[in-house]
This record gives C-alpha cells, structure tokens and sequence, in this order.
C-alpha cells in the first residue's frame, strides 16, 4: 500500500469517525437524559436539588393551603425544600414514581395500595427509616398504623383521616320543628316515623357516582356491620374471613333497607336514588320547607351545600349527629397513608417533622382545609372548622379506643369494590327480594 | 486501491493555509462538544418547572424538529463515507431505520408483550394458560360487552353512513349555502369524544323529584310534555343508544363530507345521460350514485367500524358502565387493566379486540389491492 494510500484511508477513516463521534455523543446526551427523565419528570431533579416532594391526589386548594404551612413551620427552618405536588392521575403517577424509584414521598388513600407498594418493594418501611413504631401507636392507634403493615413491618404513616359516620341536618329548621337528635337507633327510626307523619320525608340519599356510581351505599353498609356486628366482625369481612353472604352482613344490609324501603322514608323513592348524583342529594334540606331532613355523608359533603343557597352556616343552617349505635358501636373514617419511596435523610427529617403536632395543628387553622390530623394529640381547638373539630373529638376518641375502622371497600381487592358497588345498587333498585342474590355475587367476585 | 482518487485530495490540503486549519479545528471541536452540551441543556430546560410554558414548548418542537433534522443529516454524512459500493445499498434502511425501530417499539414489542401477558395471572407473574380467554367469553358483563360492542359496530356505522348520504345528495342540490350547510354538520367531528360525552352528559341529567329542576335537555323538554323525569343513561336497554347517538353525532359530518366529495367527482354526463334516457331522481341515486361512491363508502364504512370497536371514552364518562349494561370491549379493557389492576384479564380483552379488527383491516387491504389492479 502507498504512502497516498495510507493517507486516503485515514482521511476517509476521520471523516467517518467525526460524524460518528458527533452521533455517539447526541446520542449519548439524549440516552442520558431519558433515563433520568422517562423515569417520572420532576422526580429526577429532586435528588440533586435538596427538594422533598410529597404527592397528593388532594385539590388545588388543599395543596396551597398545606404548601403554606409546610412553608412557614418546615420550609424556614431546613436546608432543603419540602414541596406539595396534586398529581392529577395519582394511581398511575404513583405507580410510575415508585418503580422508577424517583418518589419521595406520596400521600396515598388506600391502605391495600401501600401493601401493595411495599409487596413491590418499591417503598421504604417506617422501621427502616428509625421511626420508633410504639411510639407511633401512641400517636395514631394500633389499628390505623396496622392498616400499612406488610409482613410485619410498617409502611404507611397516618397522616389525614376524615369522617364517614355522619349524619347532616338542617338545623334550624330541625329545631323549629321541635325534633331532637337521636341517641340511638330506635330514636332514629322513631323520628323518621315522626317525619313521615309529618307529611315530610325524613331521608336524602343519593348514590350516583359517575364510574364510581354505589360507593356511598357502601359507606352506609359499613357503617351499618360495624353497628350490628361490631369490630371483630367487621375486620373478619374486610378480610374474607366470613363470607360477604354471612348472615351478619344480611342483617345490615336488612337495617340498610329499612331506612331505603320503608314507605315515605326517602325522598323520590330508593330506586330514584340510584340515579341521583350524591352531590346533588343534599339539596332538599336546605328547601322551604325542607323536603328532607336527615342525610348521611362523611365530612367533605358540606363543601356542596354552597350549591344549594347562599350562605349556609355550620351549626346553624345545618349540623350533624354521629349515626346511633344499634347492638355495638363503631367509628367508620377513611383517610391517607403517606409512603416513603426514598430513604435519604430529608425526606426522613421531613416526615418527622410533617407528622408533628405543631405542623398537623397548623393545617386545621385554614378555615376552607378539610384535613383532620390523625394524630391524638392534636386537639379540637385546633381546627377554624367547627365541623372539623366536632368530627376530630369522635374520631380521636375512635382511634384511642380502637372503635374506629377504616372504610372496608377501600381495603377489599379492587373487583370485589366495584362488585360491592354494583350490587348495592342492584339492592337500591331491586329491593329487598333481590338481597340475598346481591350478596352471594358480592361473595362471587372474590374468587 | 487507485492514485486516482488521491490525486484529488492530497492538491487541496496545502492549500489551507495554517490559521484556518486551526479555526477549521476549533470549528469542530465547537461543534462536536457544543452541540451535546446544547441539547443537554434543551432537554433540563423542558423540565424546568419555572420557566415560561411557551418557552418550553418551544424549545421541546426546536429540539424534536431538529434534532430528527441532525440525526438523518448526520446518519447521511456516515453513509456518503462508506465504501460506493455499499452507499445505495446501505441508505434505504439507514432512512427507514428509524422509523423501523419506533415501529417495533411502540407497536411490535407492545403486541408480542401484550399477547404474552394474557397467558399470566393478575400480576403477570405466572402462566395461567387460556384462564383469561375463558373469563372473556364467559363473565356476563365481558358478554354484555361483546354484545353491545357488536351493537355499536352496526348501527354507529349505518345510521351515521345513511344519514351522511342523504345529507351529502341533498346539499349537493342546495343553490346556495352548501358550504354553510356542510360546515354545521361537520363541525362535531372537531369535538373530542370525552367532551361531546361530557356535553351529552347534561342532556341526559336527571333529578328524581324533589330535588330541584332538572337542568339536562332532553328533561326539560320531557317533562314540559307532561311527563316524570327518566334517567335516560340508566334506562335499559335504550341507554346503549342513547350513547351510540353521541357517535353518530359526531361521524355523521365525515360521512358526509367524504361522500359529497365522492359525489361530487362523478362525472356529469353520465348522470345527465341517464336523465336523458328517462331515469328518476331514484333510480339515478340507486344505480349510478351509490355504486360510482361504492369505494368511498366501503372506506367510510370501514373507518367508522374501526372507530366504534375502539370507543371507550364515551362510555366511560357516562356513568358506571356495569350497573347501566352499558359496558363495550374497550373499555372492560381499561376498567380490569388499570381500574382493578388485573393485567391478566386485561391483556386478554385487547387480544381479543385486536383479532377483531382484523378482518376489517384484512377487507380493507383486500379492496384496495383489488382497485390498485383495476387501475
């Protein structure tokens, strides 16, 4: 080979290179990059940047109102940013966040995700973490903190918890026409009868839900096993320890129809409120005169009473009254577990400090927040919200005494929820001839 | 190896002179490390959280716009250094390539993995042989789902086809305003599915009585007739119309603009030929319009089928498809994929509505290979 050859094959050879280089090195940049990015977006960064982000499936407003604390008592005093994030479609996001392994921090509603997460070991557990799970116990009771537990550890850190066993009335009305709040449950029905026989109809209820369309039906059943059956029971059927057709659970859904069935007892009829958005089911009570006065819901309905006239207020157009015991009591809540995706120490710090009294009691001062703090030690006057604060002094007291349960659908495997759903409003519809059917698919879908 | 190429190279390099082999030098060196650094800090800037959204945008249709420009510019420089005798051999697939591999990543792999998943359970973690396959053709609301789908591939196409024919003929007799005329039919197509579904949604809403008036239309109208409210999208079986017409609705408009184009094209003669010859209005429609757009509408009639096999979005936001029987194929494969977390069954139901589109596809291909021949 020439000399010129020699050259010719090294020009030729530098001029492939060059651009191969240049490619490699593009390529490279973008590879990079999309390992970091595809992996969930802003979580990337936080590794570097000194940012906690905790993700929320909570509204616009309620992530200004809890930045804002977050701001003043955790923000100023650490070197590294805490941030509130409302992730619009949290179940995906989360489940991407996690097994990318780019999540902090997440606040998450159902306590058969956080087993879930922690089956995929894609969180981390609050023992691994340092927390001390005793002391946690004192703080939120044995049975909510047991609700994140995963093969004997802990992974879910109570950090909201909201009310279900509510029952709205419009209170001025109410009083004017000389009822009382009932005690129990005969008084219940008795005041029912009383209305009816006042020409009014004493219930609204209303189960339309778009996809979700039957959840608050499920609420009432719950409410109803843990007031027939009581705990033991309830956590025996949350389980599938007893079957979803167990006489137990026929006998609340039988004290479920009652309040459904009997004559004049529900406005339009029960099968109308299938169809009735649960929303839109309030409204009556707030008519002239009321068209009914008795509505059971948990505690963010009266952000719809807006609705329906102008300036309604607590404790004085409308209250409530915890539903009255039957045989046994109980406390039916639902709330939110917050998960850790990544042990670094600020997120561990940050968690600690998230979960103080001093930061849970600031978050009840915002007039507009819906937040209850599962912590005990955080009391009613904490909350601007008389609403609030009643619904905290019963849920405390339920958590203390290990009378409270956390919503049973929220914890059932996803098709039996929605089976629960479904056939609840097969029962609305179908009356009380097409109960034990109703049950026994319930029952099916769990295999 | 020949002199001859050499001869041509080797006279030009001393004619550099010694700066601009250095600026030459430090030119590509600028480029070679700027030009990553460049788009390192394009790609961090579309995350930045604080910076100006359009900027973002900007930035983000810069990078892709260019950056394919860059990658076949540059994929092309590599190709004009191979050996000639490779270069033309070699320069199809490097073009192809590419979209070859976006292809098999973002639909073969998905196919293959999706086919593989619904031989597994819940998890996709074990082999559970045709279990799936056996709960889609035997759960009742997987049946409902096959029945209503089948439903909506017949009468969505056909009522939208029929309607967008008799449009298109008569607004082609229109002496004035067929634009007009064909722009307000049309104009639903430019409407999402899931904002016409959340727009049908207020024309069905319903309140029992008692619970103040009812603001949807189709109530409002019902009960000025004298009539109690009904809760339209939960009365069955009528309720699975009552979607399919939010469909039609919004099909009806392409139909007809394709058919009227179609119409359009057939050549006058003929037509007035026949007219000469004695043919009604009807007879003319029947035996010389529809078969002259018989192609057109085969094609309208396939993307409509397609279309509705696919619909999903509407049933979704209408209310809870297994209490109302209003479920389709599409959207059992959501609801247990994603909503019950069970990517077994799941998997399993987009199997089965793959295969079924198959044949329309294969119909499809068929007819246009057989014009492709004609020609």
């Amino acid at each position: 080979m020439s000399p010129n050859g020699d050259k010719e094959m090294t020009m030729r050879m530098r001029r492939l290179l060059i651009p191969l280089f240049a490619f490699a090195l593009v390529a490279a940049a973008c590879g990079d990059d999309d390992d970091a990015g595809g992996d969930g977006g802003d979580g990337g960064d936080s590794r570097d940047t000194g940012r906690v982000v905790l993700m929320t499936a909570m509204e616009p407003e309620e992530v200004d109102a809890v930045q804002k604390v977050l701001d003043d008592l955790i923000n100023s005093e650490v070197d590294y940013t805490a941030e509130v994030e409302a992730a619009g479609n949290f179940e995906e996001q989360l489940q991407i966040r996690a097994e990318g392994g780019t999540l902090d921090l997440a606040a998450v509603p159902q306590p058969g995700a956080v087993r879930q997460l922690a089956a995929d070991g894609s969180i981390v557990a609050l023992e691994d973490l340092g927390f001390d799970i005793d002391e946690l116990e004192e703080l939120f009771g044995e049975y909510f903190l047991s609700l994140g537990e995963y093969e004997g550890k802990h992974y879910g850190m109570p950090t909201n918890i909201n009310l279900k066993s509510m029952v709205w009335y419009p209170k001025d009305d109410f009083d004017a026409a000389g009822y009382e709040v009932p005690e129990t449950w005969d008084e219940l029905i008795a005041l029912s009868d009383q209305i009816v026989a006042d020409g009014s109809s004493p219930w609204c209820v209303g189960f339309e839900s778009e996809g979700a369309t039957g959840w608050p039906a499920t609420d009432w059943m719950e409410d109803l096993v843990l007031r027939t059956a009581g705990v033991e029971v309830y956590d025996q059927w949350v389980n599938h320890e007893i079957p979803f057709d167990d006489p137990a659970i026929k006998k609340a859904a039988e004290y479920f129809g009652e309040i459904l069935f009997t004559d004049g007892y529900v406005l339009g009829g029960a099968a109308a409120s299938a169809d009735l958005a649960f929303g839109d089911a309030p409204g009556p009570m707030f008519q002239d005169p009321p068209g009914c006065w008795l509505h059971r819901q948990a505690s963010f309905i009266n952000a719809f009473f807006g609705n329906f006239a102008e300036g309604l207020e607590a404790g004085v157009d409308y209250d409530w009254f915890p539903l009255p015991p039957i045989d046994k009591d109980g406390t039916l809540f639902a709330g939110e577990f917050t998960v850790v995706g990544s042990d670094r120490p600020e997120v561990k710090d940050f968690l600690e400090r998230f979960i103080d009294e001093a930061v849970q009691c600031a978050m009840g001062a915002d007039e507009a927040s819906s937040r209850i703090s599962p912590n005990i030690n955080v009391g009613p006057d904490c909350y601007a919200n008389d609403i609030l604060a009643d619904a905290s002094v019963v849920l405390t007291d339920a958590l203390e005494n290990d009378t409270g349960r956390f919503d049973a659908s929220d914890m059932m495997p996803p098709e039996v929820n929605s089976q629960f759903w479904t056939g609840m409003i097969e029962y609305v519809r179908g009356g009380p001839s097409v109960l034990d059917k109703v049950l026994a698919d319930i029952e099916a879908a769990w295999n | 190896m020949t002199d001859g190429p050499v001869q041509q190279i080797t006279p030009t390099e001393p004619a550099r002179s010694g700066a601009e082999r250095v600026l030459r030098l430090l030119g590509a060196v600028g480029v070679l490390v700027g030009l990553p650094l460049l788009v390192r800090w394009a790609f961090d800037f579309t995350k930045s959280r604080d910076a100006n959204r359009l900027a973002i945008v900007g930035v983000a249709i810069a990078l892709g716009v260019l950056g394919v420009f860059a990658l076949f510019w540059l994929m092309d420089q590599i190709v004009d250094r191979l050996p000639r005798a490779w270069r033309e051999t070699v320069r199809p697939y490097v073009f192809v390539g590419p979209a070859l591999v976006v292809l098999s990543v973002f639909l073969i792999y998905p196919v293959v993995n999706t086919i593989l998943i619904s031989f597994k359970d819940r998890r996709g973690d074990r082999w559970v042989g045709l279990d799936n396959y056996e709960f889609v053709f035997t759960d009742p609301s997987m049946l409902r789902s096959l029945r209503n789908t089948a439903m909506w591939i017949v009468v969505v196409p056909a009522v939208a086809l029929v309607v967008g024919l008799l449009f298109a003929t008569l607004a082609d007799r229109l002496q004035r305003g067929e634009s007009i005329a064909k722009s307000v039919i049309f104009l639903p197509m430019a409407i999402s599915f899931v904002g016409a579904a959340v727009t049908f949604r207020l024309i069905y809403s319903y309140r029992p009585e008692g619970f103040g008036s009812n603001v949807g239309v189709l109530n409002a109208i019902w009960t000025a007739l004298g009539n109690e409210p009904v809760a339209w999208l939960t009365l069955r079986p009528w309720n699975n119309f009552f979607l399919m017409v939010i469909m039609i609705w919004m099909q009806t408009g392409f139909a007809m603009v394709v058919l009227s184009s179609a119409i359009k094209a057939i050549p006058d003669e003929i037509i007035e030929a026949a007219r000469i010859d004695g043919a009604t209005e009807w007879q003319v429609f029947r035996h010389i319009t529809v078969p002259s757009i018989l192609p057109t509408i085969t094609v309208v009639t396939t993307y409509m089928v397609i279309n509705a096999l696919k619909v999903f979005d509407i049933v979704f936001v209408m209310g809870a498809p297994e209490n109302n029987g209003t479920e389709v194929v599409a959207e059992r494969m959501l609801t247990w994929f994603f909503s019950r977390q069970n990517q077994g069954y799941g998997a399993a139901v987009a199997v089965v509505l793959f295969i079924a589109v198959i044949p329309v596809m294969i119909a499809n291909v068929r007819r246009f290979r057989a014009e492709e021949a004609i020609r």
